[in-house]
């Protein structure tokens, strides 16, 4: 059963640059599935429109053409939906200092969430409720951290309750958008095992955003990569780390810093560049080492390579076939 | 041949009336030729350290005590005056954010310039044009940049740049300081790689900083492992990475997802980083440590050579058994 349908979805920012008008074409024609209680992992570098994705996704966002279904019923197109369908999606942000409001205590800013939404039978329900759960996730003590501000609390801390504050609402959907990504590698662990347990024992479906690899693999059940507003390859996590078929998963995975084992680097020309104009063939061509001249003129479709494998490529396809 | 001699240094900052012990106690060499990886987690006292070794720390911070010999020189005692004959000629740092280390108003090729005149004022034109563009092509980019101004870059290309800025007076002594946290996953790779080939090309000895051990994996061979301002664990990086023996490393090494059996979970560091304002008594990682026992909340551990490395802990003989 699929929670989330995705299918033809396009984001385009408008940019005046020199008079003319352009737009950044962010996300540009993604379709895809997430079934019930999966955790769906986007991998991609910075400006690939992985967040921009996210955004859409917890309709944070209008899209510029597509459709978004959640539950079979249609979510697109407007951002004015039901509060019960806003309640089922949340979303988890990169910066907790950003995301929490300075001027209203941590405790506020989770229990005005559960008052709005009617969730627990009176005020100190709610409150209790809020207590039991800081205990539990190590945000100790919780009657004391309750009435602080988000300032006086360290980025561990604050991340641990940003997760919270999403997850007191019993989602269905949940996008993380690099969740931990300014946390120090010991905290970072913590958190991300707070996340995976409320997520796994809530049966709550997950879009996991990340630039890291090891993370994405560690988190996601299936991982999907992006570049440049396109998804470029989509299977398993562990299939796409054992055997990545697209160039630029390939790059990436070979590039990223591990600690196991030393592999061999592709080599890759250039950096990640904005499309402003429209793009003629595969967007990854320019600075593919395998790119052949029917890369440069016709854009790969996202084929089944094997099972559950999908990739949007000429020469793999090509292989594939042969 | 030591560069560098790092003679049991405390750093403090003088903060109102209380003083923040950021870096305590440190000592370790540095050869001709080595690479050391500075790991720890912000306010391990790493960037402390790195600054103190080029003398840039702000007016509140001071030099307790110790020592720090660079290139046969005790820096600590030298003249500010003294300290600039030296600084970016025989040693320079590379910065974090290079957005805000480049001169906004000024070209790439002036800022080079500068670094140049000052320290060789006899050089000529010509010279100096030949020398910025053999830098450039050290880091690969091409001479254009030279007219541009740092907005016109990309991130990858102004990280180069600080890099070619930094080995323009052909230095013995380079300290990278996150040099490429802020990049990209593949942008971050080739960089890595660039520096691994010019520390063999140049003969660099070399520091590098880092929150992420997999960044000290691909490029470092030494380790140098703080945490709240004190060394734990420096030796060479097989052995501290892949056989780490001070319960910190350990720890640290346990939160990253590269280093976990299939199935197994990441595991956090629980508790926070002690006050340093605080004198501290016995060992600073005492109150998270599993393995602590009375003697490391009471007394203070030396560093102790164990093979090729030295750990500060009571407990080697039996964490390593475990």
């Amino acid at each position: 059963m699929n929670i989330l349908e995705v299918k033809n979805l396009k984001k385009y920012f408008p940019l005046r640059k020199f008079g003319k008008k352009h737009y950044v074409r962010a996300v540009d024609g993604v379709s895809f599935t997430v079934e019930e209680k999966e955790i769906i992992g986007i991998l991609g570098e910075s400006g690939c429109g992985k967040s921009t994705l996210g955004l859409l996704i917890s309709r944070l966002e209008l899209e510029t053409e597509g459709e978004i279904k959640f539950r079979d019923q249609k979510i697109s197109e407007t951002l004015r939906l039901p509060k019960d369908i806003r309640r089922r999606i949340q979303i988890i942000l990169q910066n907790p200092y950003d995301s929490f409001d300075p001027r209203l205590t941590v405790g506020d800013s989770l229990f005005i969430p559960l008052k709005i939404n009617q969730i627990g039978d009176s005020d100190d329900d709610r409150r209790n409720m809020i207590l039991e759960y800081m205990e539990k996730s190590g945000l100790t003590p919780s009657k004391d951290l309750y009435r602080r501000y988000p300032h006086e609390l360290s980025g561990g801390q604050l991340q641990r309750l940003s997760i919270l504050r999403a997850m007191l609402l019993k989602p269905d959907f949940l996008v993380a958008d690099e969740c931990v990504s300014m946390l120090d590698v010991s905290v970072r662990a913590d958190v991300i095992n707070l996340l995976m347990d409320l997520v796994q024992s809530l049966d709550t479906s997950m879009m996991f955003i990340t630039h890291d690899i090891s993370l994405g693999r560690y988190v996601s059940d299936r991982i999907l990569v992006m570049y440049l507003g396109k998804i470029v390859e989509m299977a398993p996590a562990d299939v796409i780390m054992e055997n990545p078929l697209h160039p630029y998963t390939r790059i990436l995975i070979s590039y990223s810093p591990t600690l196991i084992k030393k592999k061999t680097r592709i080599p890759i020309k250039g950096e990640v560049q904005t499309l402003l104009s429209e793009p003629k063939g595969c967007r990854f061509a320019p600075r593919c080492p395998y790119a052949q001249d029917v890369c440069y003129q016709t854009e790969p479709n996202l084929v089944e390579i094997s099972s559950n494998h999908f990739v949007a490529c000429h020469i793999v396809e090509k292989e594939a076939g042969s | 041949m030591k560069v560098l001699q790092i003679r049991s240094v405390s750093i403090r900052y003088v903060v109102g009336k209380k003083e923040v012990r950021a870096v305590e106690d440190v000592s370790f060499d540095v050869q001709e030729r080595d690479v050391v990886g500075l790991v720890g987690e912000s306010g391990s006292g790493k960037t402390t350290l790195a600054h103190g070794i080029m003398r840039l720390l702000p007016p509140n911070a001071y030099f307790k005590n110790g020592e720090i010999l660079l290139l046969g020189k005790n820096i600590v005692k030298m003249k500010e005056n003294e300290v600039r004959k030296y600084r970016w000629k025989d040693y320079s740092i590379v910065f974090q954010k290079s957005m805000n280390a480049l001169s906004p108003v000024h070209r790439v090729g002036e800022q080079m310039k500068e670094a140049l005149l000052i320290h060789q004022p006899n050089l000529s034109d010509e010279q100096m044009m030949k020398r910025i563009r053999e830098t450039l092509d050290l880091v690969r980019l091409p001479s254009r940049v030279i007219r541009l101004y740092p907005h016109e870059l990309s991130g990858g290309m102004m990280q180069r740049v600080m890099i070619a800025l930094a080995l323009i007076n052909n230095p013995k002594f380079v300290i990278f300081d996150e040099a490429t946290t802020a990049l990209d996953v593949v942008t971050q790779g080739q960089i890595l790689d660039e520096i691994k080939k010019l520390v063999k090309d140049l003969s660099l000895t070399a520091m590098v900083i880092t929150h992420d051990i997999g960044v000290v994996s691909e490029i470092c061979n030494k380790v140098a492992v703080m945490y709240a301002g004190r060394l734990m664990e420096f030796g060479p990086l097989d052995k501290v990475v892949y056989e780490p023996l001070h319960p910190y490393t350990k720890a640290l090494l346990k939160s990253h997802p590269d280093f976990l059996e299939p199935g197994e979970k990441m595991m956090g560091i629980p508790g926070n980083l002690p006050d340093l304002t605080l004198p501290m008594k016995g060992c600073a990682f005492a109150p998270r440590c599993p393995y602590a026992e009375k003697i490391c909340f009471s007394e203070t551990p030396k560093p102790v050579e164990v093979g090729e490395r030295v750990v500060a802990c009571f407990k080697v003989k039996e964490v390593e058994r475990t």
